[in-house]
C-alpha cells in the first residue's frame, strides 16, 4: 500500500513552516491549503473522467470485437484530448429564445455538484478532504443537486424536447433517489456511524466488508446508482439510438462537454461511493482505491451488455420492486444487526 | 412461488447475457486496420479491367477483334482497330479505352475474351478512386500499364 498520506502531511508542514517563517498570517496559509487540495481534487477528478471516456471506448470496442480508437497516439490514448480540444475550438451556440442566464449556469452547477461531493469521498487512508460525521447524507444530498441542473438545462433550453427530457431525467433520478439511500441506510446502520471513514475503518479484513452482511444492500445500490448516473440499461435521458438527446439536446462545444464529463465524474463518484461502502474502501487489497475501477468495468460491463428498459418498465422497477425490496433489506438489517 | 421463479430465472438470464459478453471482451478484435493491413482478395475477385500483354514479345495480347466491346452491357469499352501492316489477316487495337465509372465488373468481357489465357482481363486491384470522373476513362496505355503488374 502506498503511503501518500505521509507524503502529503510532510508538504503540509514543510509548506507551514514556510508560511510561519515568512511572518504571513495563518487565514492565508489556510486558505492556500484549502485551494491547493481542491486543485488536486479537480485534477484527480478530470484524469479519472478522462482516463474513463478512453478506457469505455476501448471496453466497448472490445466487448464488440472492435479496437475503438487506434489512430491518435498508442491505442488511441490521445484520443481523449484531442476531442477536448475539438470541443474548445467549437461553435458554442446559446439559442435565442434561450432564458440565457439559467441556460448557462446549468452545465456549472451539475460539474459543482459533483465536484462537492469528493469532499467527503476517502481516496485512501487519510487522503480525505474533509471527515465530516454526516460524510455519506453529505454526499447523498450534495448529489441531488444533479437533478436541479438537469431541470435548469431542460427549461433553460425553452425547447419543448429538452424540457420533456429534462423531466423524463428528473423523473428517474428522483425514484432511484429513494432506493439508493434506503440502501446506504443499511451500511449505516450496521456502523452506527455517517461518517465515510469510520464507515472504512469497520471494514478492515476482507471477511469484515460489507457485501458480506449487505449482499441485496450492495445490489440494490448497484441497480439504483446506475439509474442514478444515467447509463444502460437505464440511459433514458440520453437513449442514443431512440430520442436525440434530453435536456441537453440545445448545448454544443464546451458546455456540453461539461455535462459530458459531469456523467463521468458521477460515475467515478458513484462507484468511489460503492467501494467505500461495502467493498471495504482504501482496505482494499494490493493498492488503495483499486476497487473503484474494478466497480466502474462492472458497471461498463452492463452498460455493453444490457437492453434500455422501456420508461414504463424503468418507473414500475424502480417503484414497485426495488423500493420494497430496499425496505425489506432495511428492516432486516434492522432486525439482525 | 411463481415470483420468485421469475425472479431468479431472470437473474440467470443476466448473468447468462453478462457471460456471453466477457467472452467476447477476452476473445480477439476481428477488425482489419485497414491501410496497414488488408485483405488477401479472393483470386477470381472482379476489380479494375486492364489489358494484358504478353511477356515474351512484350505487345499486348489483343486482337481486335472487338468481341468485348460487343458483349459489354453497359459500354464501357471503346475501341478503334487497324489491320497489321505486314499485310497478313492480323488487327491490333490503335485505341482503346474503357470507363470504369460505367463498368459494372460482370467479367463478360474476360469471359468472351477468344485470346488464350485472354487479352482482356478483370483484376483483384479495387483502390482506384479519382477525384473526377474524367480520370476514371481509362486509356490504352494506362490499361496496360496496369495489367503489367499482373499476372
Amino acid at each position: 500500500m502506498l503511503e501518500l498520506e505521509r507524503l502529503f502531511k510532510a508538504v503540509y508542514l514543510w509548506l507551514e513552516r514556510i508560511f510561519n517563517s515568512l511572518g504571513i498570517p495563518h487565514f492565508w496559509f489556510d486558505l492556500f491549503t484549502m485551494l491547493l487540495v481542491a486543485l488536486i481534487v479537480l485534477g484527480v477528478m478530470s484524469f479519472a473522467a478522462m482516463f474513463l471516456v478512453w478506457w469505455e471506448r476501448k471496453i466497448s470496442a472490445h466487448f464488440q470485437q472492435r479496437f475503438g480508437p487506434m489512430r491518435t497516439g498508442w491505442h488511441g490514448w490521445f484520443q481523449l484530448p484531442a476531442d477536448g480540444i475539438k470541443l474548445i475550438l467549437k461553435e458554442d451556440t446559446t439559442p435565442a429564445t434561450a432564458d440565457k442566464p439559467v441556460f448557462l449556469i446549468a452545465p456549472i452547477v451539475i460539474f459543482v455538484a459533483s465536484f462537492l461531493a469528493f469532499v467527503c469521498l476517502p481516496f485512501g487512508k487519510g487522503l480525505i478532504v474533509r471527515d465530516l460525521n454526516i460524510g455519506i447524507l453529505y454526499i447523498l444530498s450534495v448529489t441531488t443537486f444533479t437533478v436541479v441542473s438537469i431541470l435548469m438545462a431542460g427549461w433553460g433550453s425553452n425547447n419543448k424536447y429538452s424540457v420533456l427530457g429534462g423531466f423524463r431525467s428528473a423523473a428517474q433520478i428522483i425514484s432511484y433517489e429513494v432506493p439508493l439511500t434506503l440502501s446506504v441506510l443499511g451500511v449505516v446502520l450496521l456502523t452506527q456511524s455517517l461518517s465515510m471513514v469510520k464507515i472504512v475503518s469497520a471494514q478492515e479484513h476482507v471477511w469484515s466488508w460489507n457485501i458480506w452482511k449487505q449482499p441485496l444492500g450492495f445490489l440494490i445500490y448497484l441497480t439504483a446508482a446506475v439509474a442514478e448516473v444515467n447509463r444502460t440499461p437505464f440511459d433514458i435521458p440520453e437513449a442514443e439510438q431512440e430520442l436525440v438527446a434530453g435536456y441537453n439536446i440545445e448545448y454544443s462545444g464546451m458546455k456540453w462537454a461539461m455535462f459530458f464529463f459531469a456523467e463521468y465524474t458521477n460515475l467515478v463518484l458513484v462507484c468511489g461511493v460503492a467501494a467505500t461502502l461495502f467493498l471495504g474502501g482504501w482496505n482494499g487489497p494490493i493498492l488503495p482505491s483499486w476497487i473503484w475501477f474494478l466497480v466502474i468495468w462492472v458497471v461498463m460491463w452492463f452498460r455493453w451488455t444490457f437492453p434500455r428498459v422501456r420508461v414504463d418498465q424503468l418507473m414500475a422497477f424502480g417503484w414497485k420492486f426495488l423500493l420494497p425490496l430496499a425496505f425489506l433489506n432495511l428492516i432486516l438489517t434492522g432486525l439482525l444487526a | 412461488m411463481n415470483l420468485v421463479k421469475r425472479i431468479l430465472n431472470g437473474i440467470y438470464n443476466l448473468l447468462l447475457g453478462m457471460w456471453t459478453t466477457v467472452k467476447y471482451l477476452f476473445s480477439h478484435a476481428i477488425t482489419l486496420q485497414y491501410p496497414d493491413q488488408r485483405w488477401t482478395m479472393p483470386q477470381r475477385s472482379r476489380g479494375v479491367v486492364v489489358l494484358m500483354t504478353d511477356p515474351e514479345t512484350g505487345k499486348l495480347k489483343c486482337i481486335a477483334c472487338a468481341m468485348c466491346v460487343r458483349t459489354c452491357p453497359t459500354a464501357a469499352i471503346t475501341m478503334i482497330s487497324e489491320k497489321d501492316e505486314t499485310g497478313k489477316k492480323l488487327r491490333y487495337p490503335k485505341e482503346f479505352e474503357v470507363d470504369q465509372g460505367i463498368c459494372i465488373f460482370c467479367g463478360l468481357c474476360e469471359e468472351v475474351c477468344p485470346v488464350k489465357e485472354k487479352a482482356i482481363k478483370l483484376v483483384n486491384l479495387y483502390e482506384f478512386s479519382v477525384y473526377t470522373k474524367k480520370e476514371l476513362i481509362y486509356d490504352m496505355e494506362k490499361l496496360t500499364q496496369i495489367g503489367k503488374g499482373f499476372k
